[in-house]
């Protein structure tokens, strides 16, 4: 099976995009992530992906808010309404 | 016995996040983005309690999400941003230093701008793998794409933020 996996990887096409959204997503096999360092030691165009990517990716993550208090229990009163028979109409109708 | 509602609560509350960042990122604004929460919600429940339940909530809550952001959210959400941007910073510069609040507003603002001018695809997987935590088996799973094609977009939208961006973040923390 890793044997498989390694010779698959190598024989995929050479896609820095791919490669560069895996790994920094985390999604590679340990196999595969000991090639890829390997390969990003002397391929510039994989290694530039990759620094853009790990950018992207944290700039991204900067964007996270969290659901209020307020949005919390709007939802579970909507959701208590409708299970005790009231109307799941639209969220208009189920407001605050 | 618990009953269908507290069952539903108890799955589902915690992929809150999760569904209120995917809609911030689908609709227009605040309210817009808590009415697709509370709708998406509604529309589990109703299929919860009607035993259709999945094996993993946070990719079947946020394929709801997209689908009816697509199909009542669609148009609005590809009009030109008309969002005050100070309702979008209501979040934003929670420290009373006045110097801290100030880059994290430049910050705030040029971020929100670059999420907004990114493809909505892309704008998408950013959000269920980058901001949710979804894997990009289960963000392919809730866009109905192939995997390779949330891979791409993910790059694509990463990329683009970090030339957006990328200056501006290097020169704050430097």
């Amino acid at each position: 099976m890793m044997r498989w996996m390694r010779r698959g990887f190598r024989r995929r096409p050479h896609d820095p995009e791919r490669n560069a959204a895996e790994y920094v997503t985390g999604e590679l096999s340990k196999r595969a992530t000991r090639w890829l360092e390997a390969h990003l030691l002397h391929c510039e165009d994989c290694w530039r992906e990759v620094l853009l990517g790990r950018l992207g990716r944290r700039i991204a993550a900067e964007a996270r808010e969290q659901a209020s208090a307020g949005l919390r229990d709007r939802v579970r009163g909507a959701v208590q309404f409708t299970s005790e028979g009231g109307p799941a109409g639209p969220a208009e109708s189920l407001g605050p | 016995m618990a009953s269908d509602q507290d069952e539903f609560l108890r799955a589902t509350m915690g992929a809150m996040d999760l569904v209120y960042n995917l809609s911030r990122r689908l609709t227009d604004g605040r309210q817009d983005a808590e009415d697709l929460v509370q709708d998406t919600f509604l529309q589990a429940f109703r299929a919860w309690a009607d035993h259709r339940r999945p094996k993993k909530v946070e990719p079947w809550l946020a394929t709801i999400c997209l689908n009816l952001a697509r199909s009542r959210y669609r148009a609005r959400a590809r009009r030109p941003s008309e969002v005050p941007f100070e309702e979008w910073m209501v979040q934003a510069g929670s420290s009373s230093d006045p110097e801290s609040q100030a880059v994290g507003k430049i910050e705030r603002e040029q971020l929100y701008r670059a999420m907004r001018a990114l493809p909505e695809e892309q704008r998408v997987a950013i959000t269920l793998v980058d901001l949710s935590g979804l894997s990009t088996y289960q963000a392919a799973e809730a866009m109905g794409t192939p995997r390779g094609t949330v891979l791409s977009r993910l790059h694509r939208g990463r990329r683009a933020l970090a030339r957006l961006l990328g200056d501006r973040i290097e020169e704050v923390t430097r």
